[in-house]
């Protein structure tokens, strides 16, 4: 067992878990935090990706341990009411089906927008090439990022 | 996306139709339980319109699709619809099964009738109050209206409306001329703001506070059987509470349950556990089976001869020598299911009651199912179906609730069994294997006379076995052109497990048929969609979308198949470069009667492709050494977002009922796509250009 210190969505957390311990699990059962879904356990598909400091990261393959001191943002910290671009964009061209996979395609998203404030079809392929969505939204996927990228052009 | 103008002049006349009132004291129980007409349908004390769906949600949006049909038969807007989510009950809810694109054909009727029913009562609440007729007030808004008085709101009627007898108020449903929402709103899923917020709940997130977690040791090799545990170093993992054998069928596929309070803690039990295992099939290769699968096709004979031996197809010669006929045979390999969110389930099992909470297809067949295998009245067992990530055919099947259950027996509180990735790749239960051999023969024009499908394949293990010869046949046998012909069916056993997968066997039947005539039309120098055309009898609905896709999509396409199953119609025309093999543009036409929600029409039709650009470009399943050879979405090969072709779905109107659509795009995209990547080669299976098992 280990004390870890992790700061989540603006809030320092202390667990005591091993620190072989995924930080997936770490999230979505001591700390509560489930909108980062687990989908592969092996960094494969995406669903779980939240910022970890800052960048896109793969909670399902980063020990807590070696993200002891990290700042993280889950789905839940990404705003206060759903109303990132990002969210709305979603929201606003019905991306979703199963929506599963989606908070993970979002947080990938926002960590694209803060590099890349207006990606090419190229560059958003690329952020996206292993976040799976398996109901097929990939098309509304494109067309929301767009979309998010002109919101957050707009808003800053 | 393309909404056609004529979408809105369909909808064949429906009538209202009897909705079972709720059993028990909360029917018409006054202001307190508000307006209670039928198990669909409230208008709650404070004026709020509550549906309560029957069926589960797995991403095809039946929640959606019922907030679209009460808005529309209560005056209000679809948001303005709170869901709530049906448990397993088929006595109250009849067939709660998502399962052959039955949903929308299912349920649209009643639900619209229970609204509407709820509506004309409050109508009549309203009209008594004013002394006015009731054919004088119209609902709009949540208020009812007059001329010349104060609309009156929901809340202030449900009382009145409560207490009328729904038996003396005529119900009329809303005209199609007249409708507002249906087939016409803007609206996005109904579950959308809990989606982007990660706060929709799914299998895990359902499951009960201080729920124990599992996960399960199964077996390495197919069919291989527990033969001696030793779990003291998994007891010795701190968090594991139990270690528990689970005997198939009773509880699931077999193998051994680590339960423990965190999911870490349970893979770290697992990982310590050492199990012998015994008996299966160590040495099964898919390979070997495909080709089983073709020496068992029957000798190759001649189809039926309307043209006589002279009518060879012109190309004959390359294809056989002496033969005067064209034939193909066509390779079908394993596929997975592979929804996003991996099986889970959860079960609390106490001294006289048995409650579940899981993504499910069938809550109320599951619940009929446990009640008979568990040997209790179905009142004592609860399933309550939580959103589905994914879902596909897979969730038809009760093997993870079954775990959970023997978890939960076993270390008497709630246990959530939960399937890695990994477990969810290698212990499905496929989309069978086939081999099909087409012939036909050719008249001078190259348009073919006679056909001959013989299919060689193995059953669904999900179906008791009488039940297949005819599952095998209503599922896949739905050519829908003008050549007589025949088609026959040989089952050979399953080696491996088998069960639905989204259009079940129409995906193996129709991607053979439609790449077949592909192959005859342009062997023939036939544009492939005039052929079509010629070739589709007079009337068909499938003119309509074929004309519709072909105008959008452009002159001489290469990829060209159409589908008529489901009371729905659709033609998908591709386009892609087979040198780079990439997929450019995928253009769908379709008609379902009536598209209730467009844009999940559009989103079931636009999936079903990307399940089509997936399985040919790639993915598949293959087994070597006794296992499946895949574990994940690193080499399951699903498409990734660059594999995204352009896609256009077309929304054609028709004076058609109601039709269904989950699984309708995914036979003839696949075809369509196969198609345009062959280009002038031949397609002799899927996935295209790999080989397959």
């Amino acid at each position: 067992m280990g004390r870890f210190r992790l700061q989540v969505n603006g809030r320092r957390q202390v667990v005591d878990v091993p620190g072989d311990t995924p930080l997936l699990w770490v999230l979505r059962e001591e700390l509560g935090l489930t909108g980062p879904r687990y989908g592969c356990g092996v960094g494969a598909c995406g669903a779980c990706v939240s910022l970890i400091d800052g960048a896109a990261g793969r909670p399902c393959v980063r020990t807590v341990e070696d993200a002891d001191g990290a700042r993280v943002t889950t789905i839940e910290g990404l705003s206060e009411h759903g109303d990132h671009p990002v969210q709305r964009a979603w929201v606003d061209l019905d991306v979703a089906q199963c929506g599963y996979c989606q908070p993970g395609q979002i947080m990938t998203v926002v960590a694209l927008l803060a590099r890349v404030p207006d990606p090419s079809d190229a560059q958003i392929d690329e952020a996206l090439r292993d976040n799976v969505c398996r109901c097929g939204t990939y098309p509304r996927i494109r067309s929301a990022v767009r979309r998010a990228a002109s919101l957050v052009r707009g808003a800053s | 996306m393309t909404v056609s103008r004529r979408t809105f002049l369909g909808a064949a006349l429906v009538v209202a139709v009897p909705v079972p009132a709720l059993a028990g004291p909360a029917a018409g129980a006054g202001p307190a339980a508000g307006l209670t007409p039928n198990v669909f349908v409230r208008v709650d004390g404070r004026g709020r319109v509550v549906a309560t769906v029957p069926r589960p949600d797995t991403g095809q949006g039946v929640r959606t699709m019922a907030a679209v049909l009460v808005a529309e038969e209560l005056a209000v807007e679809v948001e303005d619809v709170t869901l709530e989510q049906a448990p397993g009950d088929t006595a109250t809810y009849g067939s709660q099964a998502v399962a052959n694109s039955t949903s929308s054909r299912q349920l649209a009727t009643p639900l619209r009738t229970a609204a509407a029913t709820a509506r004309c009562l409050l109508i009549a609440a309203a009209a008594a109050r004013w002394g006015v007729p009731a054919a004088a007030c119209t609902a709009r808004g949540g208020r009812v209206h007059h001329p010349g008085r104060r609309p009156l709101a929901y809340r202030d009627l449900v009382a009145d409306a409560a207490a009328l007898d729904p038996a003396t108020v005529p119900v009329t449903l809303t005209p199609p001329e007249r409708w507002r929402l249906i087939g016409r709103t803007r609206a996005g899923r109904s579950d959308a703001r809990d989606i982007v917020t990660g706060r929709a709940r799914y299998g895990a997130e359902s499951a009960p506070r201080g729920s124990l977690i599992a996960v399960v040791a199964r077996p390495p090799w197919i069919g291989a059987q527990v033969a001696a545990v030793d779990d003291g170093a998994a007891r010795a993992v701190d968090g594991v509470v139990a270690v528990v054998r689970l005997a198939a069928p009773a509880a699931g596929q077999g193998g051994v349950a680590v339960v423990a309070s965190s999911t870490a803690a349970a893979l770290r039990g697992r990982e310590a556990l050492t199990v012998t295992w015994t008996g299966g099939t160590p040495a099964a290769d898919s390979r070997a089976w495909l080709d089983e699968l073709e020496a068992a096709l029957p000798p190759a004979g001649s189809p039926v001869r309307p043209g006589g031996p002279g009518t060879a197809f012109p190309g004959a010669a390359a294809d056989g020598g002496a033969d005067p006929y064209l034939r193909r045979v066509y390779r079908m390999p394993l596929l997975a299911h592979a929804p996003m969110e991996p099986m889970n389930a959860t079960a609390h099992v106490t001294a006289d009651a048995v409650r579940v909470w899981a993504p499910v297809q069938d809550p109320g067949g599951l619940r009929t199912q446990l009640a008979r295998s568990l040997a209790l009245p179905e009142a004592r067992i609860a399933v309550t179906p939580t959103l589905a990530g994914g879902a596909f055919g897979r969730r038809i099947e009760p093997d993870a609730v079954l775990e959970a259950i023997a978890c939960s027996r076993a270390a008497g509180k709630p246990v959530s069994v939960r399937w890695t990735r990994d477990d969810d790749t290698r212990h499905d239960s496929y989309r069978p294997m086939s081999v099909h051999r087409l012939t036909a023969a050719l008249d001078a024009s190259g348009l073919p006379l006679t056909r001959t499908h013989e299919v060689v394949t193995w059953p669904l293990t999900v179906l008791p076995a009488f039940a297949n010869p005819a599952v095998v046949r209503a599922s896949g046998d739905h050519f829908p052109y003008t050549v007589p012909g025949d088609v026959s069916v040989a089952l050979r056993p399953a080696p491996i497990r088998t069960g639905f997968w989204r259009a079940v066997y129409a995906g193996q039947f129709g991607y053979a048929e439609e790449c077949f005539l592909s192959e005859i039309a342009r062997h023939g120098g036939h544009d492939q969609v005039a052929f079509r055309r010629r070739l589709l009898p007079a009337g068909s609905r499938l003119h309509a979308v074929l004309d519709a896709a072909a105008a959008k999509a452009g002159p001489a396409p290469a990829g060209v198949a159409c589908h008529l199953e489901y009371g729905s119609a659709i033609a998908v025309i591709a386009d892609a470069d087979p040198a780079t093999r990439r997929v450019r543009r995928v253009t769908a036409a379709v008609d379902v009667g009536v598209p209730i929600h467009p844009s999940g029409v559009i989103a079931q039709v636009e999936g079903a492709i990307l399940d089509a650009v997936s399985t040919v470009l790639g993915a598949q399943i293959t087994v070597r050494d006794g296992a499946v050879v895949q574990s994940s979405f690193r080499d399951y090969a699903w498409a990734r977002i660059g594999d995204c072709p352009d896609i256009d779905v077309i929304i054609v109107g028709s004076q058609a009922p109601i039709g269904g659509l989950g699984e309708l795009a995914y036979p003839p995209a696949a075809a369509a796509i196969a198609s345009a990547l062959a280009g002038p080669e031949p397609v002799t299976g899927m996935p295209y250009g790999v080989p397959v098992g």
